[in-house]
């Protein structure tokens, strides 16, 4: 085990899995509270096209991929301000657009494409030192403005009304939310893959529901789950010699299964 | 005494729909003032456009000033809960949320007020219809608002409750000075509780002195000619 903490791709693999670990189990409790889990599951998905104009131009991929989804954030909010349309559709629509890009625009390129498979479905080990202090800064970033903003956010997830009421711009912090999101979702790609990165933004957080009897008590459990779901995935995919995205996935699933047949056990007994 | 909501020329609509055509009134202070009127009268637009949630057209000065500008002065218990009460937050962490500094608030004091103090630490999940609206008023109190704004808040609340809740709110009134306008369909509890009365079927039907404005002939123009006023003596 101490060896294996001293290979560099390690260190820079737990570094970013704990890090976005928590980064994005926190956004999960908005995402639940608010039920924005097709929000996140479409940006994930339209950021291949960001990924795939990256790998296209030979500009990095992760920052473009960045800037993409942060765009059709803005897009997504203006698109549900402006239209009469439902959220679901305006997600639905540009989800399927921006995969539909990302597919056109990899094809351009001939041959197999390592890179893109890394997208899609993440590849911790292969973190370079360049992304890890993208990775690091951004997380930092947004972790600072949640933990400041933390009731503003969490009302506003609660009841747009009483956010107002409580002299809150409503507007203002949900294209902030958009935006925090997207960025976190698209960090986290490289983690878990497009396909993969909602689990641990959904997962950890549904857990902790299960048995916590307090906001503060969900939070606390919810970064304890995101913490070790991502520390024993991460292990158990380097000892099995497994993808690391779908173990921890896999680790993070099977905690909330264990987790929700203690709860109706207990619930049975009382 | 100048009036601290003035309502002058104020329609709303919506997707080409009126829901409020030109209708002008003016509160004073400390009174209890209630909304009556059918479903889709208007009666939640007009709460939602004092307060500044729905675009409107006309004039709407509170304490002379807009909305944006005397906001904390504002209480509102909506109609009901938008989230997902099965969340795990309690009614204390709930109050908290709307203040910067709960120790310098009166989170104690309003959970007393409102008959929710040995709550404080259960989960809002596990509170009946009326105590989440009391939870939902005591929130509303907290910073002491001059106006508190309630939106059918008695939905929900069994017919014992429903009382109580009324008290409570006359209590508030009267001892504390808040003045409260309130969107209700109990007829015979805004009959007992609110000294003044708004008729509204889109346009304003009739207002005044709650016994004088509010007649049988004007439930007639309300919800029709089954609707009728009778008086069975209440203090």
């Amino acid at each position: 085990m101490a060896e294996l903490l001293q290979l560099p791709f390690m260190q820079r693999a737990l570094i970013a899995g704990l890090v976005l670990g928590l980064l994005l189990a926190y956004l999960g409790i908005f995402v639940t509270l608010r039920r924005m889990a097709f929000f996140s599951d479409g940006v994930a998905h339209a950021a291949l096209a960001g990924a795939a104009i990256g790998i296209l131009t030979r500009f990095n991929p992760l920052v473009s991929a960045l800037i993409f989804s942060m765009l059709l954030a803005c897009l997504i909010y203006w698109l549900e301000k402006k239209s009469s349309l439902s959220s679901d559709a305006i997600i639905g629509i540009l989800f399927t657009s921006g995969m539909a890009l990302g597919i056109v625009l990899i094809s351009l390129r001939k041959g197999y494409q390592p890179e893109l498979i890394g997208y899609l479905f993440g590849n911790i080990l292969a973190i370079r030192r360049q992304d890890l202090a993208l990775i690091v800064i951004l997380a930092f970033l947004i972790v600072a403005f949640i933990i400041r903003n933390k009731r503003k956010l969490t009302l506003l997830a609660l009841d747009r009304e009483m956010a107002y009421m409580a002299g809150i711009n409503p507007d203002f912090y949900q294209l902030l939310l958009y935006v925090m999101l997207a960025c976190a979702l698209v960090l986290g790609i490289r983690i878990l893959g497009i396909i993969l990165v909602s689990a641990i933004l959904i997962v950890p957080v549904s857990t902790a529901r299960l048995f916590s009897r307090s906001f503060k008590a969900l939070t606390l459990w919810t970064g304890v789950i995101a913490e070790g779901v991502m520390i024993g995935g991460l292990l158990l995919s380097y000892y099995l010699n497994l993808p690391s995205g779908a173990v921890i996935v896999l680790v993070g699933s099977t905690v909330f299964m264990l987790a929700f047949a203690a709860s109706i056990l207990c619930r049975t007994q009382h | 005494m100048p009036p601290i909501l003035e309502v002058k020329n104020l329609s709303v609509r919506f997707a080409g729909n009126t829901a409020l055509d030109h209708v002008s009134f003016t509160i004073e202070k400390d009174a209890i003032i209630a909304v009556i009127g059918p479903n889709g009268s208007g009666k939640t637009t007009l709460l939602k456009a004092i307060l500044g949630l729905v675009p409107y057209h006309g004039e709407i000065r509170l304490f002379a000033s807009t909305v944006r500008q005397v906001l904390p002065q504002l209480g509102y218990v909506p109609q009901r809960f938008a989230f997902d009460t099965t969340f795990p937050l309690t009614v204390e962490e709930f109050i908290n949320l709307t203040c910067r500094n709960p120790e310098k608030l009166p989170v104690g004091g309003v959970l007393e007020e409102t008959g929710m103090k040995d709550f404080k630490g259960k989960m809002i999940g596990e509170l009946s219809g009326g105590q989440l609206q009391r939870v939902l008023l005591a929130h509303a109190m907290l910073h002491r608002p001059r106006i508190l704004f309630l939106d059918e808040a008695t939905s929900g609340i069994d017919v014992e409750g429903l009382s109580d809740f009324y008290s409570t709110i006359h209590r508030l009134n009267r001892e504390h000075g808040v003045t409260v306008m309130m969107v209700s369909h109990e007829i015979s509890m805004v009959y007992k509780f609110s000294d003044r009365i708004i008729c509204l079927n889109r346009d304003l039907i009739s207002h005044g002195e709650t016994k004088t404005a509010l007649t049988g002939e004007v439930l007639k123009k309300l919800y029709g000619d089954n609707a009728d006023l009778r008086i069975h003596g209440h203090g």
